[in-house]
């Protein structure tokens, strides 16, 4: 598995948190499972790496904790995505495109988006 | 599966947030720990070894918990390394030098040359023995900072280290420069003496502050 610098790691890492929580509100563990899950594993959260940035977006207002009772019975700290998350999204999005876009055009790098 | 609030509180110590905001983050992470360890037993392995490899996803909890606290505070905490190494080793630079301008100040006037191959060293050597009689508590102190800041026992060693160090590159700076400059400065400078102000000025001190440092060099502390 090729290894993500941890800037680029934290940037894109926004991103990628805000377009999950965009469909369903998750708690962390399934926030760091899914992320892997769907970057192959080229991306990577653990507690260190995932709790900061988290907590980092809730206080810019971009994600809210709540407690609410998981699917097992226990009570977990779901992240909801706020209106102000919805806003950063978009621009976000648009951002990281150019980004690869400019890497495409000086070095081939393709990108999916 | 084991309770690993404790572990984990153990190993973050005080964030400083509050006790209420403390507790969330205790139980999220305890959970998020949980969560991934009994991924871990659902594919087989052991109930402890799962702990603790759930555990040990976090390599520098110390690290951890600044970056905590700075997304919580929304202060930006400073550089780890700065925290670990350069302050403390500017520490150990300072106190040291400080302690060698009392030893010169208050002890015998003397000067030490590497043009002159008969170099009486006595008086040399009597303010250089008290200074290097102090370094101990100078490499003592960089290494105990360098510790509870989180440092490793690299940068804890770095840190004691750090006056010989800065010596060695002064030295090690000296001969290219003075070829560079004045190429007949260069001639005159003897290498035996040069060698000899090296392990004088390098080695010597090196060893009490490894001595002084070595009680404290261990593993960094979660508490802070």
């Amino acid at each position: 598995m090729i290894g993500i610098d941890t800037k680029i790691k934290r940037g894109s890492g926004e991103l990628a948190i805000l377009a999950l929580l965009d469909h369903e509100p998750l708690h962390g563990y399934e926030i760091s499972k899914r992320i892997a899950q769907q970057t192959g594993g080229v991306l990577q959260f653990n507690l260190a790496s995932l709790y900061p940035l988290l907590y980092r977006m809730e206080k810019r207002g971009w994600v809210k904790g709540k407690w609410e009772e998981a699917q097992n019975g226990r009570k977990r700290r779901y992240y909801h995505l706020t209106r102000n998350g919805k806003k950063q999204l978009a621009p976000l999005r648009e951002e990281w495109g150019m980004f690869f876009q400019a890497l495409h055009r000086i070095a081939g790098v393709a990108h999916a988006g | 599966m084991p309770d690993n609030r404790e572990l984990i509180k153990a190993r973050l110590g005080k964030l400083g947030l509050g006790a209420r905001r403390e507790e969330e983050i205790l139980r999220e992470l305890s959970e998020h720990l949980a969560d991934h360890a009994a991924a871990l037993e659902a594919s087989g392995v052991a109930p402890d070894a799962a702990a603790r490899e759930a555990l040990d996803t976090v390599s520098n909890w110390p690290e951890f918990r600044n970056e905590i606290q700075s997304a919580e505070t929304g202060e930006t905490n400073m550089n780890y390394r700065t925290k670990v190494l350069w302050l403390p080793a500017l520490c150990a630079l300072t106190l040291s030098n400080g302690l060698l301008a009392i030893s010169q100040i208050f002890g015998p006037r003397t000067h030490f040359s590497w043009l002159n191959p008969y170099i009486d060293l006595r008086p040399f050597y009597m303010f250089l023995v008290p200074w290097l009689i102090s370094q101990p508590v100078v490499g003592a102190v960089a290494a105990y900072w360098s510790r509870r800041a989180g440092g490793k026992v690299r940068h804890q060693l770095l840190s004691a280290l750090a006056p010989a160090i800065a010596l060695l590159g002064v030295f090690v700076l000296i001969l290219p420069f003075s070829i560079m400059l004045d190429k007949r400065v260069a001639n005159h400078i003897r290498l035996s003496a040069f060698l000899l102000m090296t392990v004088i000025w390098v080695l010597l001190p090196a060893l009490p502050l490894l001595i002084g440092a070595a009680p404290f060099l261990r593993k960094p502390q979660a508490q802070s």
